[in-house]
């Protein structure tokens, strides 16, 4: 039975590299950030803060999303993405200067950068939502599609949202409606875009990399669902200043509770117990989102602020583990894949290409950039060790990331081609 | 015909057995892949590498993929 799909369908490695490593540059740079200004980064509203956020939410989360994008569509949309070359470096490279621009737009002020940003973030994100989304409807669908699907629209308002706002701060002119924007713009960010990607792409890959049981089809069909509800009432409640908007809070914080309590089940009872720091990441993420949303609700029953600031570095943690964890998975897949491929029949094997020392060792260093940015919302100099451990963490990440693409290029030059065989 | 039952292993050991087996094929010989998904990548490096496939789907979660080297051979799927 031939399936009907492409069988060309995999974009070219540098597509999805070139998002990956763009990642720990931004890493660094962020460190470098709060490691030069502790106090005005943990300091909310502060322009250092909303810089440093920004540089997070985009330029480590999202564009490691989006490259991670570029591989699922193909794989699981069954559509390739066309000209991917092309795309992913038009899209890279605008959402690389918008991201630099809104950062030093925070960071250092003048509206031209908060009218630079807006143009090159919008137009990156929006192509990417117009390149992509049509993609996804009208071919196979399953629930992981679905979230998908979401997740893109949810960063498309996100974007236009944000549009919005980079327009207020150039013009120093802010709206009465600037409150119920910027919370519809965080609230779609962070769970429409960041939290549904990722349970997305835990619906298909943790059944599938670690053999575990499924998801319940329940869960996978209705969660999406009531996401997409809750986050659209929300926004409504905030635009007409309704009462009672905390209700949708509560229903989106029930779901990824029960996002946590089944996939920690799922990992906890496993079938086979292989040693995997992939697995390792998983479970320090959903602990980290257990955190936040903890924090999140007592914030909203105390008003103590340092609650926002743990449940928003818990947050960005829980999103980075998941990237780190599937970055070690991909990278290697992607560098044997495409030498196997172009014919290379002696490609190295997967679990050589990033070795497991250097993986545990990666997975230290994040545990403990999470324990002192957490604790360092307590104790200043606590931050600062986080900066420095971060620091540390993406150097070595970008240090894998080469090093599997030497692996790559060497193997392509050098290996044994299959008709040598 | 090599008979490889991977339902069990992890993410991405059957991908590497399967292709592991493939360059190993000579004449007619042909790979017998039980596998509890659909393992659509390893179709492209079959393909790009001059052989053919056959993705039977039993159950949701149990497939049977056929691999070959040979043009001549006849891939069919008579377990199901």
């Amino acid at each position: 039975m031939y399936n009907g799909l492409s069988l060309d369908q995999a974009p070219p490695i540098s597509a999805v590299m070139r998002f990956f490593l763009t990642v720990p540059v931004f890493g660094i740079l962020l460190s470098l950030t709060v490691f030069l200004n502790p106090q005005s980064v943990l300091t909310p509203a502060h322009p250092l803060s909303l810089a440093v956020i920004h540089m997070m939410v985009l330029g480590v989360i999202t564009m490691a999303m989006l490259g991670a994008l570029f591989q699922m569509q193909s794989v699981l949309g069954g559509r390739p993405i066309p000209a991917a070359s092309g795309n992913a470096l038009i899209i890279h490279a605008f959402l690389t200067i918008g991201i630099l621009s809104l950062s030093g737009a925070f960071a250092f002020g003048g509206a031209a950068m908060f009218i630079v940003a807006a143009v090159f973030l919008g137009s990156s994100i929006l192509y990417t939502a117009n390149l992509i989304l049509p993609l996804l409807f009208g071919g196979v669908t399953h629930d992981t599609l679905r979230g998908m699907r979401l997740a893109l629209i949810s960063l498309s308002v996100t974007a236009i949202f944000g549009i919005v706002m980079a327009s207020s701060y150039a013009n120093s002119s802010f709206s009465t409606m600037h409150d119920a924007i910027r919370t519809s713009h965080y609230s779609l960010g962070l769970i429409g875009w960041i939290g549904t990607l990722i349970i997305a792409v835990a619906f298909q890959v943790i059944e599938m990399f670690y053999v575990t049981t499924p998801y319940s089809p329940w869960c996978k069909r209705n969660a999406f669902r009531m996401i997409a509800a809750s986050l659209f009432l929300k926004v409504v409640w905030l635009f007409f200043a309704l009462p009672f908007v905390w209700i949708f809070d509560l229903v989106i914080g029930a779901l990824l509770v029960g996002f946590v309590v089944t996939t920690a089940k799922r990992l906890q009872l496993r079938k086979r117990r292989v040693s995997d720091v992939s697995i390792w990441f998983w479970g320090a993420g959903i602990i980290l989102l257990l955190i936040s949303l903890m924090a999140y609700g007592a914030f909203e029953v105390s008003s103590y602020e340092p609650l926002v600031s743990i449940s928003l570095i818990a947050f960005a943690l829980f999103a980075l583990a998941i990237i780190l964890g599937m970055m070690g998975k991909i990278v290697p897949f992607l560098v044997w894949f495409h030498l196997s491929s172009a014919g290379i029949m002696d490609a190295p094997i997967m679990s050589n290409i990033i070795p497991h020392t250097r993986a545990k060792t990666l997975f230290s260093l994040f545990l403990l950039t999470s324990f002192s940015l957490l604790g360092g919302v307590f104790v200043l100099e606590l931050f600062v060790v986080g900066a420095i451990a971060a620091a540390g963490m993406f150097a070595l990440l970008f240090f894998n990331l080469i090093n599997a693409l030497k692996v790559y290029r060497f193997s392509l030059t050098h290996g044994l081609r299959f008709e040598q065989i | 015909m090599i008979l490889l039952d991977t339902r069990e292993l992890d993410h991405p050991v059957p991908l590497e057995m399967a292709v592991n087996a493939f360059k190993k094929l000579s004449g007619d010989e042909i790979v017998h892949m039980i596998h509890r998904r659909e393992p659509i990548p390893l179709f492209e490096i079959i393909v790009k590498n001059g052989g053919r496939y056959l993705s039977v789907m039993e159950r949701e979660d149990l497939w049977h993929i056929y691999l070959t080297r040979s043009s001549a051979v006849k891939l069919e799927h008579d377990h199901v």
